[in-house]
């Protein structure tokens, strides 16, 4: 028996919105999933967002042919080299995005948030920048791992007003760190070791402002597989309002004997944006 | 004060009051205050505020516009009589500012706050940090409307018992984090001592384990048999699987336990003791 994962993931255009700013893609073969949500006018959040997906996948694919993480920028302490790839990738598409929108006029002020996992075994690195979240959902409870970048949570970390205020305030789609909005950007990293069984859901806002922990985990758990719950969750988003796009990937760690490895695979093994 | 009256058709659907200084929000999902349920209506469509000394009326980016005496607007100024067209449904705009007496300035309708979700946007440092700051000292004065310049408060805490400290400011930095050590005392690892530097040590047969389990050839460790974290200073122990058999000065754990100076751990037959090490 080895660990592996079953992954499915999908975007949608929400009920209101006519172009889609967010996209994802996720390469099994290196265990590396990414979700970014654009932003920025005249269709520049949707070029943010892509550059934003082809740079981390490709780190990955490059690191995996070299078999080596090659380093952008400072290395962070404490944390495994694996979260340290996923810091240096994050880096590599904050620049790519930046050296974007100050070439081209059309793209000035685009920029992207972004969270990315990546999965080796038992081994989870997880890493953010802005207002999308990472979930880890285990057994019957669900966690969510990632503190939103954002002015209102800001506010509520720091003491300065509650969560109730934060869920009416006015600012709530201000976010204070995204891809390509400065030189340099830090993501947020975490290592953590995963169980067989364990879903990780990597979500932009569009969902999350709509469809809350609880029922998040309850569609999960009883949807039969896993692309059928990235459409449900998509589903339950537009049927609460769902202004935004909205955009999910599920990624369940599974034991799997090898025979199953080698014949029968399910689901493609890499998606890369769309 | 302006009303604003909600039409379709000229049946009025809706009576509503602006006032100075407020805002009204506009659109087809609930937690507008002007709710319109038609699907020609985008979620946060359009609002109508108060801007230094008049009423304007500004478009959210909607898909069919905001239409103002039937020309199409992202931001004007209104005056008494206009009519603001959003899809099928007309609000008009009756300006009752001059009837207003100064002091009768009493919101007695002050419309909430409400989310607004319009595009996201990013700001930068600088602008965030002000942004901040401007919240605590708000959040700093609304506590204590009659309390002294915010500057006196934490460093008059104590000395003047009349007056309540101001809520003090984000939590001082943590005292100096100790790093904890393992050192190993029987069986096969790669290292003798082991410094739990990072966040996270995982105790394994896996290759991105931090501690490396050996084991033998016929009884081989599971990849992550056991977890080091570290949260704020502390450090706990948990095991992954059980046939790590992990024990605790000698007794199983069954979740995960917190590590006092001088524990000693066992894992598949490797024992550690840990400590801090400065």
């Amino acid at each position: 028996m080895s660990l592996t994962v079953q992954v499915a993931g999908k975007s949608d255009l929400g009920c209101v919105r006519t172009n889609n700013e967010d996209n994802f893609g996720y390469d099994t073969r290196f265990g590396i999933f990414v979700v970014c949500d654009g932003m920025g006018g005249q269709a520049a959040g949707e070029v943010a967002s892509k550059i934003g997906v082809d740079t981390i996948l490709e780190y990955f694919r490059k690191a995996g042919a070299a078999a080596k993480y090659p380093i952008e920028g400072e290395p962070l302490e404490g944390v495994s080299e694996r979260a340290n790839a996923l810091a240096s990738a994050i880096r590599l598409a904050n620049k790519t995005i930046f050296d974007a929108a100050s070439k081209n006029a059309g793209h000035a002020g685009m920029g992207s948030t972004v969270v990315a996992a990546l999965v080796k075994g038992n081994f989870l690195a997880i890493a953010h920048v802005g207002d999308s979240r990472i979930y880890l959902i285990r057994k019957d409870s669900i966690q969510q791992l990632t503190n939103d970048h954002s002015l209102v949570m800001e506010q509520v970390r720091r003491g300065l007003i509650t969560p109730e205020e934060a869920e009416k305030s006015n600012m709530q789609n201000i976010i204070i760190r995204a891809l390509g909005s400065e030189e340099t950007v830090e993501a947020d990293v975490d290592d953590m070791v995963g169980q067989p069984g364990d879903i990780l859901l990597l979500a932009c806002d569009g969902l999350t402002k709509y469809v809350k922990d609880k029922m998040l985990l309850e569609i999960v758990k009883n949807a039969p597989t896993l692309q059928v719950a990235c459409e449900r969750l998509i589903q339950a988003a537009k049927d609460a309002g769902g202004d935004d796009n909205i955009t999910c990937i599920l990624v369940r760690v599974v034991e799997e004997p090898w025979y199953r490895r080698w014949f029968g695979k399910g689901s493609p093994q890499w998606q890369n944006s769309i | 004060m302006a009303k604003l009256y909600l039409k379709f058709e000229q049946a009025v659907l809706k009576e509503v009051t602006v006032t100075q200084g407020g805002m009204v929000t506009i659109g087809r999902l609930p937690d507008n205050m002007i709710q319109v349920d038609n699907l020609a209506v985008s979620g946060h469509h359009t609002k109508i505020y108060w801007e230094d000394d008049h009423y304007v009326v500004e478009d959210n980016n909607s898909l069919n516009g905001t239409f103002v005496n039937n020309q199409r607007v992202s931001k004007v100024t209104l005056k008494d009589g206009d009519n603001v067209l959003v899809g099928k449904h007309t609000i008009t705009f009756k300006d009752e500012w001059h009837e207003d007496q100064p002091e009768q300035r009493v919101p007695t309708q002050v419309m909430p706050a409400v989310p607004q979700m319009e595009a996201t946007v990013v700001l930068d440092t600088k602008k965030a940090k002000e942004l901040m700051a401007q919240a605590r000292a708000l959040k700093e004065g609304g506590a204590f409307p009659s309390a002294a310049p915010a500057g006196a408060g934490p460093t008059a805490s104590g000395t003047m018992p009349a007056v309540r400290p101001a809520p003090p400011p984000p939590p001082p930095p943590p005292p100096k984090e100790r790093t904890g050590m393992l050192t190993v005392l029987e069986g096969k690892t790669d290292q003798p001592h082991y410094l739990l530097s990072g966040k996270l040590t995982v105790i394994g047969k896996s290759a991105m384990a931090t501690i490396k389990l050996k084991g033998s050839l016929f009884r081989q460790p599971p990849d992550v048999a056991a977890i080091v974290s570290k949260r704020e200073g502390k450090y706990f122990v948990a095991s992954q699987d059980k046939k790590a058999n992990l024990k605790v000065n000698g007794a199983e754990l069954g979740h995960q336990q917190e590590l006092q100076e001088g524990d000693t751990i066992e894992v598949f037959g490797v024992k550690m003791s840990f400590e801090y090490h400065d």
